[in-house]
């Protein structure tokens, strides 16, 4: 049975309007993470002709207890993959465009390649469009990391996802400490370059715990920050503590501008790459 | 001319929805775009909006019903453009 959902848990969905982006990917042999992890922001976003690309395939090394991504044995990257992510970025027009991937532990290189392959490709084909990398903490290990840094994405983007306290249920093959190294690590690197996190609310946290992730965050250089309601993509997963509320999150977002974040989304339905050119263009006169 | 509104399916492995409330009554005019009833799934509520012009003929289910995807939810009677 299916808990019945707060009145702000509503989004529009138009299976016309949403069709031109569907073949558009499937036609391109690509994955969004839209699809792949059951975004309910999917039927705004192709609408608005936007999407989010996960490179990498499909399926994910890892098996966190949030995420909607099939857990498996992938397949190796597909050398086709970053030249039809750039050709569907130039049909779909798009200024701001948000790579992520599925966690690829099985590479070496965590997928790092790829991901400065897929930059490359599109700056190549679309020299206007401003690139953001979703990357996963892969393994935190510098080399990997050095790899997507060298092509400077536009934004540079690693999801902690929950407070320290919840880490080792929600997502047991990453950790905390790991994914704030990640973000110093970029940041230090790469002093311009514009660093994001996002992370859930609804998984049991206290308000304590979110002010130190908050505290932990901003001590890495971190300048965006999204918050969102963490929503039970099937009943296997790990359930839904509570649903805080729009109130909740307007608060959150004050507490996090206060504490000098640069900018922050904070909504229910707001997602790591969701209006992400918003944040871009929000902080821009401060670089 | 009758159209179809189907309950999507809004991800691959979906098979079927609650229909949760009907957002118009038959004989109601309904616009392209506007919401015609709302479907509950594991994550939201998500409003399903007419592709057509018309006006509602019939519903084909009552609210609190579990409907298989790609079935017809509605049938809409489409506006006739003048010629």
């Amino acid at each position: 049975m299916i808990e019945k959902k707060p009145d702000w848990l509503k989004v529009r969905y138009n299976q016309e309007a949403i069709d031109e982006v569907a073949e558009l990917m499937r036609d391109l042999n690509l994955n969004t993470v839209c699809k792949e992890a059951n975004c309910p922001n999917l039927g705004e976003c192709y609408r608005k002709h936007t999407a989010t690309f996960m490179i990498l395939g499909s399926i994910c090394t890892r098996n966190c207890r949030f995420c909607n991504v099939c857990c498996g044995r992938p397949m190796p990257p597909n050398p086709q993959e970053p030249e039809n992510v750039a050709k569907a970025v130039k049909h779909l027009h798009l200024k701001h465009v948000v790579l992520t991937c599925s966690t690829r532990d099985d590479l070496p290189d965590g997928g790092a390649r790829q991901f400065a392959n897929t930059v490359n490709a599109i700056r190549e084909l679309c020299p206007h469009t401003t690139v953001e990398t979703l990357i996963s903490d892969m393994k935190g290990d510098r080399n990997s990391l050095d790899i997507v840094l060298e092509v400077k994405p536009d934004v540079l983007n690693h999801n902690v996802e929950t407070v320290k306290e919840l880490q080792k249920e929600i997502r047991p093959q990453a950790g905390y400490e790991s994914s704030l190294g990640v973000l110093r690590y970029c940041k230090d690197k790469a002093p311009e370059m514009r660093v994001k996190t996002g992370f859930m609310v609804g998984l049991g946290e206290t308000e304590e715990q979110i002010n130190v992730l908050l505290d932990d965050v901003l001590d890495t250089g971190c300048d965006i920050l999204t918050i969102g309601q963490y929503l039970q993509p099937t009943p296997a997963h790990y359930p839904v503590a509570r649903y805080a509320t729009p109130e909740d999150f307007a608060r959150y977002k004050e507490i996090a501008l206060a504490k000098g974040f640069k900018h922050v989304a904070s909504a229910p339905l707001a997602r790591s790459s969701y209006r992400a050119w918003e944040a871009l263009e929000d902080i821009h006169d401060l670089y | 001319m009758e159209k179809k509104l189907l309950m999507p399916k809004l991800r691959p492995e979906m098979e079927k929805a609650v229909l949760c409330a009907w957002l118009k009554e038959v004989g109601d005019e309904i616009k392209s775009g506007e919401p015609v009833y709302e479907i509950e799934t594991d994550k939201v509520v998500t409003q399903v909006e007419s592709s057509y012009d018309g006006v509602l003929k019939s519903k084909l289910y009552e609210e609190g019903d579990t409907v298989d995807v790609l079935l017809p939810v509605a049938l809409v009677e489409e506006k006739q453009e003048a010629v």
